[in-house]
């Protein structure tokens, strides 16, 4: 609190007129303090790190951001409906080596993909009942899920990468290399953000999405069934981790014990950075679009700029948080 | 085939089976009549790792080949305190020798000078104890790898090609003790012929490392050297080099074995991979206990099983060899 809570009079005179009042009313949507934050960050390493503002750079961005997006889209909706899912990166790496296991056992690749993609459907809806049924606060189950998967895989691995070689129309579709050096990954993504983005802004789930996360008594009082909405949530949040774990496997033909590992946060990053709140009930994909393309800016643009090999995450987790500030304080404003 | 040389083939097989019939007399092999003496190798490995499952092999060949019994002791899962659970039972027991991973010299501390009053003898393998002598625990000696010499015999061995204009050490977990050090070779080997060269974080995720790598070779286009320091690192590297069109324009090497290293080998992505030759801790813990203990025989210094290079001209042995579990 603070600034944002004195205003000066001449605001509030301004505020009553409507050009006015809609300005404020899109200021607090969520995207645009995400868009705020991705600006600052977009022209701060525009103006320190050469060849930024390079169609290799940008092609680089957007497959870091492609990956990790998809990841955060469910997040986000997850997020939204209240819950968190912080096994995400098991699951994705579980996925991905079961794909690997079926593709390397001789299994046709689209059934392999499917069979993983029902995999992660299981393990989120496990999760979502452990949750609804348990009434237990999910950080604390899918941490616990995020540890049992991360156990298999490391158990069916041994330790060691799972490689594959082997190439099909399916993995071109997934992560095929397109002109300009963009992945077909980013097309996944944008195609898939553009989904949830009409789901939760068009659709009774979505309605429902956020009910369940904002007033869950209020919810049930008109008719929500919240559990419900809920772990489809897991679910989608499961399935779209999964997907961009078959992505990156159809990209490098192998899968290690530590895939995935810490994407989990950086999902939740990008989610809060573009503006989705921890508390649910109040969020959107496109802000988490945004936020997953300013952690892909900050990722390339260090490297970029020359920041040194080990101030590197510092300047990662300093950047993200002052993302974070000024979207929020646009917002607020 | 002619009827002469069925005819030739025939003397030759029934005389190979006339020996055969006589060979009982003289037996191929010396079976031991009996165990001499009992080795434990305590390591922080469980059995089920591939890379122990070499170290074991190599232990237990060794065991064939001499009067004695040789055990493995490793947790399932990686825990120190699990390692020193096993360790102090493996004393309690009173072994002949000991071959032990100083995988955390503190908490090895204790229970190993306590089994060396007792007069066991006990060799370090696979992680040694860093601190100076005197400090360590004082055992015998070290069998393994020195990570510092693999670093600065790799920045030696793409010397010898030509001196890189920019080199960078590509490291996938900062702050990983064996790594660093590998790393650190690197650098002080490429730094003492006046090469820049400077260490990059490149995580372990293999998308983020092929556009950070992208990133450091697009603000340094003169880059023509990359040392990775295991698979984790060797193949986003070789994606990179391969989706940037810079196969022969980059001196590409890296450590451990794995199917990917050896086909980016064969394919001559990548110039050299160095291992650490593992078998020799298993087998050579248990030769060099047996001799200690039969003739008080031991070694002046470290056994170094690696640095140990691969690259074109052994990797089809070398592949061989990891078939049949030796390497």
């Amino acid at each position: 609190m603070g600034p944002e809570t004195v205003e000066a009079p001449s605001t509030l005179a301004a505020r009553r007129r409507a050009p006015a009042a809609r300005l404020a009313a899109l200021r607090r949507s969520p995207e645009v303090g995400a868009l705020a934050g991705f600006l600052a960050v977009f022209l701060g390493f525009s103006a320190v790190a050469p060849h930024f503002l390079t169609l290799d750079s940008l092609a680089g961005i957007m497959t870091i951001a492609a990956e990790l997006g998809l990841v955060a889209i469910g997040v986000t909706l997850l997020m939204i409906a209240g819950e968190f899912d912080l096994s995400v990166g098991s699951v994705l790496g579980v996925s991905a080596m079961a794909f690997a296991l079926m593709a390397r056992a001789g299994a046709p690749h689209l059934v392999a993909f499917l069979a993983a993609l029902a995999l992660a459907a299981a393990i989120g809806a496990l999760n979502g009942w452990v949750v609804t049924r348990g009434r237990l606060p999910s950080f604390i189950v899918t941490l616990g899920s995020m540890m049992f998967w991360r156990g298999v895989l490391l158990a069916v691995t041994g330790g060691f990468p799972i490689a594959y070689e082997g190439t099909s129309a399916l993995f071109f579709a997934l992560s095929g290399r397109l002109p300009g050096g963009f992945h077909a990954s980013a097309l996944w993504f944008l195609a898939l953000a553009l989904a949830a983005t009409v789901v939760l802004t068009r659709t009774p789930f979505g309605n429902a999405l956020f009910a369940s996360g904002g007033n869950p008594q209020a919810a049930r009082a008109l008719g929500v069934d919240v559990d419900r909405v809920k772990r489809i949530g897991f679910v989608l949040t499961a399935v779209l981790a999964a997907l961009a774990g078959i992505i990156q496997f159809a990209r490098f033909g192998s899968v290690d014990p530590l895939r995935g590992e810490g994407v989990e946060l950086e999902a939740i990053a990008a989610t809060v950075t573009g503006g989705t709140l921890l508390t649910g009930g109040y969020g959107s994909v496109i802000g988490t679009v945004l936020g997953a393309l300013i952690v892909g800016m900050v990722r390339n643009g260090l490297v970029l700029a020359g920041a040194p090999a080990y101030w590197y995450r510092a300047f990662i987790g300093l950047i993200l948080v002052v993302a974070v500030i000024i979207n929020l304080r646009i917002r607020r404003r | 085939m002619t009827r002469r040389m069925l005819h030739g083939l025939l003397v030759v097989l029934a005389m190979a089976l006339a020996l055969g019939a006589c060979a009982p007399a003289a037996p191929p092999t010396p079976a031991p009549a009996k165990k001499e003496f009992t080795f434990y190798i305590v390591s922080h490995g469980g059995p089920a790792d591939p890379f122990w499952g070499v170290v074991i092999k190599g232990m237990n060949e060794a065991a064939q080949r001499y009067p004695v019994e040789a055990k493995y002791f490793g947790p399932e899962k990686f825990s120190i305190q699990e390692l020193v659970n096993l360790l102090n039972s493996a004393i309690a027991a009173k072994p002949d020798g000991l071959a032990v991973t100083i995988t955390d010299p503190k908490a090895l501390d204790e229970p190993l000078r306590r089994a060396i009053q007792q007069g066991i003898p006990v060799i370090a393998i696979n992680v040694a104890d860093p601190r100076p002598e005197g400090e360590r625990i004082p055992y015998l000696f070290y069998i393994g790898m020195d990570e510092y010499l693999g670093g600065l015999r790799a920045a030696q061995r793409m010397l010898a090609v030509r001196t890189p204009k920019r080199a960078v050490c590509a490291i996938h977990e900062v702050g990983h003790v064996g790594l660093e050090a590998r790393c650190q070779g690197f650098l002080d080997g490429m730094k003492e012929k006046n090469v820049p060269v400077e260490k990059l974080d490149i995580g372990t995720d293999p998308t983020k490392a092929v556009e950070a790598l992208k990133a450091y070779f697009t603000r340094n286009p003169d880059t023509d050297a990359l040392l990775t320091l295991g698979p984790l690192g060797t193949d986003p590297a070789v994606k990179f080099l391969k989706e940037n069109n810079l196969v022969g324009k980059v001196l590409h090497g890296t450590f451990d074995l794995h199917p990917g290293t050896l086909s980016a080998i064969q394919e001559g992505v990548t110039l050299f991979a160095i291992d650490q030759q593992q078998y020799l801790q298993g087998y050579m813990a248990v030769t060099w206990l047996y001799l200690y203990k039969k003739y008080g025989l031991r070694p002046a210094n470290d056994v170094l099983t690696g640095p140990s290079f691969v690259d074109k001209d052994n990797v089809g042995l070398v592949e061989a060899l990891i078939k049949a579990g030796i390497r």
